[in-house]
């Protein structure tokens, strides 16, 4: 991983954020999906808290194993998403990195990043017997249209009538408007950080964006989630514009598709390191980028750019949409090829990806590779098969041409 | 009196195509689960269920993982193996991660025309509306470009008349089978269904109404059997439900998706046919794929079972579907603290040997007392 100050920074702000949830007294504890509109529950100074980055951060810390366990032995099946047994896990036995997550008193899911949260969601709401709010955002097999866009924000409606009943006080859309201003800045940092993977060589992988990416997840919304983010894009850019690599001798630039592989990163770190290959781009480090794509372009109305990008999620697109985008990556961050992550525990990004792989490297003429594994549970990943996968892929790919690399510069400035 | 039924399943693709022929109408393929045929019927169409195959699966292999479930990898297989030739349109609902997948996949492999429709997950009636108002309208124009017809207000109340007909005759099937022990075969109870998922629906109704009136208790032993409800997405595969009648024991009811979810939909109401659908989604029973606040699948299992005056639960699970999978723990700890027995069995569509599940069968049932020996 790349030696960012910045990361000292980052530890002590999701610390503080922890520490500050699992201390609550007065402010109500939210459990929230990762696509939920956060905005809301900002807006009405509960705390948001994301069983999914927890999830996320016990496997990084080779905690999930255990939580998933206690979660099969009452009764999970195995085949579930491994975040939700993670979680289910934390719940029962209070473990992972925080000693458990404060409990909530109420829920709100959002369906732009699966259906399997819909289930999950239910478990909790009857395990904790909360209120749960739904917002339904449709998959856009035709891609986004003006009615979703309404649909999306006339729930918007009806969730900030559902924080009022909870609450039990007035929703506050002045509020709404500042954090959405807040969150929209963060957003826009986090992609213009993203976007420095546009360089040659790389400053910032995406190895480094999974690290970096949990406080755009949970503390979107919030002045110190900009500042953060205006700290480490400086930093980023710096070592951009010094054309300091995270890749010593970058020779391969690729894009990764799909979650990581939490408990994985630190070796396929030193992997891809060792074989001089950068990941460059990745649609999981963006699905948090893409508000802006919609402020004051589409529509001047906050809610109504807000419905559009939480409806505009990768995974939430259809699959000609989802190859022009990849393929748009491909070409804008020149990389030279790509790697689709199988992941057992993820059927919106994982299911026809087969189909897209074959579909990408037609379109782009570049290598790619899929890895069968999964992004929490390491008892269903074979290391030999994926690193053996990957080590083909980077034998078969031609190396970028790093005298050429500078067509791919772009100007990059901060919010 | 079973024999068309048995006929129909025997030869699937025959049956299809002499129904086909004889209507003229084009055979669209209805994967999982609650699309309204009525609205395909009413344009022309000629809608055929398909809740998987018993395929090996070959070439779909090379388009879903293994950790897709059986449902959507037998039906893929279907259409790779060349064995949906007649299928000349293809419809969806968005129930599940894999389905919503499956139907942008089908766009990329085959050249097909897909019908989707997005079941809302919002559960306020005004959304509900108004999502199914926008998926109603993309409908009804891709259907007429398949058959060419317009839906009238007459012909959609007509096809539901014709539905709902069908659906009201399985449920007094249903009834007659949990009120009057012995009187079918388990067997034959589900040839019956499954042939309804590919016999026209006019065709299906006169057979389901010479069935009815034809049944008699078969005669056997007068003890009580040991009786349970089935709960599950799909009640397939057939064979595999032989072996209650072989180990003597009677399915009083079920809960599958394929079976009693569906067949309790009432008429589809047409009047004003985006709150008709809304009402047919979340109408009738619960299921795992649909948010529906409103209904508690807890209870409504807790009570099914005291209806039918079963001695248990068993699990019939489709491996790797997870919305299933989620429900499961907290449905088994309920019937738990309600002392109703339950257990799970774990299926898959091309299962090769139903041997094992004849073991867990005849052992739970034993468990639950009355099996004879």
């Amino acid at each position: 991983m790349t030696r960012l100050a910045a990361f000292k920074k980052m530890k002590e702000l999701m610390t503080l954020y922890y520490v500050e949830a699992k201390t609550a007294t007065v402010r109500p504890i939210a459990w929230l999906t990762s696509g939920a509109p956060v905005e809301f529950v900002y807006a009405m100074d509960a705390i948001p808290v994301y069983p999914e980055n927890y999830a996320a951060m016990c496997a990084a810390g080779h905690q999930s194993v255990e939580l998933m366990e206690a979660a099969e032995g009452a009764g999970f099946s195995p085949d579930i998403c491994a975040y939700a047994r993670t979680d289910f896990g934390q719940n029962r036995l209070r473990g992972g990195p925080a000693g458990g997550l404060p409990e909530p008193h109420f829920l709100i899911c959002s369906t732009n990043i699966c259906k399997t949260v819909i289930k999950w969601y239910e478990v909790l709401a009857r395990q904790f017997q909360v209120p749960l709010f739904m917002l339904d955002t449709p998959f856009l097999h035709e891609g986004l249209t003006t009615e979703m866009v309404g649909y999306v924000v006339r729930q918007f409606g009806q969730l900030e009538r559902f924080l009022e009943g909870v609450l039990k006080r007035p929703f506050d859309r002045d509020r709404l408007e500042e954090v959405i201003a807040l969150s929209r800045k963060a957003v826009g940092l986090w992609k213009r950080i993203l976007d420095l993977g546009r360089r040659v060589p790389v400053p910032f992988t995406c190895l480094d964006a999974f690290i970096h990416i949990a406080p755009i997840v949970t503390l979107r919304g919030t002045q110190a989630c900009v500042d953060y983010y205006r700290a480490l894009f400086d930093e980023v850019n710096d070592r951009a514009e010094r054309k300091i690599g995270s890749v010593p001798g970058e020779r391969y630039r690729v894009l990764w598709d799909n979650l990581p592989i939490w408990f994985k990163m630190r070796s396929l770190e030193t992997f891809f390191e060792e074989r001089r290959c950068a990941l460059a781009a990745a649609t999981y480090a963006n699905s948090w980028a893409g508000m802006e794509d919609f402020i004051g372009v589409q529509t001047s109305d906050a809610r109504e750019a807000l419905a559009a990008s939480y409806l505009n999620i990768y995974i939430n697109y259809g699959f000609e949409q989802r190859i022009r985008y990849l393929e748009r990556l491909i070409a804008e961050f020149g990389l030279t090829g790509f790697i689709m992550h199988s992941n057992r525990s993820c059927k919106p990004y994982s299911v026809g990806m087969y189909r897209l792989k074959e579909e990408l490297s037609q379109r782009t003429g570049k290598p790619g590779v899929i890895i069968e594994a999964d992004q929490n549970d390491p008892r269903v990943v074979s290391d030999a098969q994926v690193e053996g996968r990957l080590e083909a892929f980077i034998e078969s790919m031609a190396p970028n041409d790093l005298s050429q690399g500078s067509r791919h510069v772009v100007q990059c400035r901060p919010a | 009196m079973f024999a068309p039924f048995r006929e129909t399943i025997a030869d699937i693709s025959a049956a299809i195509r002499k129904h086909r022929d004889r209507l003229g109408r084009p055979v669209i393929g209805v994967l999982p689960a609650y699309f309204p045929l009525e609205v395909i019927h009413a344009a022309g169409g000629y809608p055929v269920q398909l809740w998987g195959s018993g395929l090996a699966i070959a070439h779909a292999e090379a388009y879903l993982q293994p950790h897709c479930c059986s449902v959507a990898r037998s039906t893929l297989e279907l259409e790779m193996s060349g064995s949906a030739e007649l299928i000349q349109g293809y419809a969806f609902t968005s129930l599940c991660d894999t389905l919503v997948n499956l139907r942008e996949l089908y766009r990329r492999l085959f050249a097909k025309p897909i019908l989707g429709l997005a079941i809302p997950v919002a559960p306020s009636a005004e959304r509900r509306r108004e999502l199914l108002s926008a998926e109603l309208a993309h409908i009804l124009r891709r259907l007429e470009g398949v058959t060419g017809r317009k839906i009238s207000p007459d012909s959609l109340r007509e096809s539901a008349r014709q539905y709902g007909r069908v659906r009201a005759l399985q449920r007094e099937l249903y009834r007659s089978r949990r009120d009057t022990p012995g009187i079918i075969r388990n067997a034959d109870f589900y040839a019956v269904l499954k042939a309804g998922f590919f016999l026209p629906v006019e065709e299906y109704g006169l057979l389901l109404e010479n069935l009815l009136a034809g049944l008699q208790p078969v005669t056997g032993p007068s003890i009580r059997r040991p009786r349970v409800v089935l709960s599950g997405m799909v009640f397939e595969p057939l064979d595999a439900q032989e072996l209650f009648d072989t180990v003597g024991a009677e399915v009083a009811d079920d809960d599958f998706a394929s079976g009693w979810r569906s067949v309790s939909k009432d008429t589809l109401r047409v009047d004003d046919p985006a709150e008709g659908i809304a009402e047919f989604l979340f109408g009738g029973a619960p299921c795992c794929c649909l948010h529906n606040p409103d209904q508690d699948r807890h209870e409504y299992l807790v009570q099914k079972v005291r209806d039918a005056d079963a001695d248990g639960v068993i699990f019939w699970c489709v491996k790797f579907c997870e919305p299933d999978a989620f429900d499961r723990p907290q449905l088994l700890a309920r019937l738990g603290k309600e002392g109703i027995a339950a257990t799970v069995l774990e299926v898959d569509l091309s299962m090769k040997s139903i041997e094992s599940l004849r073991t867990r069968i005849q052992a739970f049932c034993e468990m639950i007392g009355g099996l004879e020996m």
